[in-house]
């Protein structure tokens, strides 16, 4: 059985750049995989982590270019959140990767993940709502 | 039965043909509001516009607890998105959905889809049975491969032929369903005597499909 020690993030955009440098500079062992050659081309220069450049429903790719097999954490965040929902579903139900965080635009995806082992949602709305909040009381105390 | 047929063009117009019944009560989605207009004009269906992976656009079509969920998107994983979301939310009790890439068959039933239908699956598929090189052996698979028909018509050369049932050693593993003789049904028992000419059907499961073939088509010796 192969050793799970990678960190995989699909899709790069602002968000995945953001979550693959950060990864890479505490010195995890990163994969990234975007479709778009430009999108990887976005990520750091120290950026010391492995590029794929191909869709992440690229099942080959999946496997002998990410090495899905060894990943330990995945976070999902590309723009599509049908793409999200089912890689969520592939990654954790075929692959059994442990710990897959997936960003959803609608809420609505969460309860369609919900009894997956292992995956956690993440919502741009309801992160700058309460972001929203928290600084809106910090206002009103001033 | 309550039918909800999710996008598509032609393909959703033919659907619709095909279940427009008194028994059938068709909940029609689509996300083109041309395609919808066009499918209301002539087939004379309510038709909900909307992405029909969207809670919303089911909501709005009252889809909950449907039989039937088809799923025609152009896109795979929106296929996969709408029958997740038609079982997962609205209860729906069988979803059927079309897609591109024939790998993903086998991987969207593993991962929840009642049943997935690609045409280059289908056609490879037939296009190795019509292949097979005795053309007079032809199989169908059924419930999602598990179980497989087997049609065979009798050569004279085959070692069968020739011998009743209970002479030929049939394997256990299968089971003849009916032979067709002259355009005429037989039971088969004991007794049968196989003839050349006579189309046998025979079930048994998938992995044993091979053995059923080369027992089959064992030949005389010359």
């Amino acid at each position: 059985m192969a050793i799970r020690n990678k960190t995989l993030i699909i899709g790069v955009g602002r968000l995945g750049i953001g979550i693959a440098n950060r990864a890479s500079s505490r010195g995890e062992d990163v994969i990234v995989i975007d479709p778009e050659p430009s999108a990887l081309a976005r990520l750091d220069d120290t950026f010391n982590g492995f590029k794929v450049a191909a869709s992440a429903t690229d099942l080959f790719a999946l496997e002998h270019n990410c090495e899905v097999k060894t990943v330990m954490k995945a976070a999902i965040v590309t723009g599509d959140d049908n793409l999200n929902l089912f890689l969520a579903h592939l990654l954790s139900t075929v692959y059994e990767v442990p710990n897959i965080i997936v960003r959803f635009n609608d809420p609505d995806n969460g309860p369609l993940v919900k009894e997956l082992p292992g995956v956690r949602t993440i919502y741009p709305f309801d992160l700058s709502l309460e972001k929203f909040g928290e600084i809106d009381n910090q206002g009103e105390d001033k | 039965m309550n039918i909800v047929i999710a996008n598509g063009d032609h393909e959703a117009s033919y659907i619709i043909d095909m279940f427009k019944s008194k028994e059938n009560n068709l909940i029609v989605i689509n996300s083109s509001e041309e395609i919808a207009m066009t499918l209301m004009e002539r087939k004379h269906v309510a038709v909900t516009v909307g992405d029909p992976w969207l809670n919303s656009t089911l909501e709005a079509a009252d889809i909950f607890e449907a039989d039937l969920f088809v799923s025609l998107c152009k896109k795979d994983t929106d296929n996969f998105a709408a029958c997740m979301t038609a079982k997962k939310i609205f209860k729906v009790k069988k979803c059927i959905c079309v897609v591109q890439n024939p790998r993903n068959v086998d991987l969207y039933k593993k991962i929840g889809i009642d049943s997935v239908i690609s045409s280059t699956y289908l056609l490879a598929a037939n296009i190795k049975n019509e292949s097979n090189a005795d053309s007079l052996i032809k199989s169908l698979s059924l419930d999602d491969e598990k179980i497989v028909m087997i049609e065979a018509i009798l050569s004279s050369k085959y070692i069968v032929c020739g011998h009743a049932i209970k002479d030929i050693g049939f394997p256990k593993f299968a089971s003849i369903a009916y032979i067709v003789r002259n355009y005429n049904f037989l039971i088969p028992h004991g007794d049968v005597e196989l003839r050349e000419g006579d189309m046998l059907m025979i079930a048994c499961a998938k992995e044993n499909e091979k053995k059923v073939l080369d027992y089959l088509k064992r030949e005389k010796r010359a």
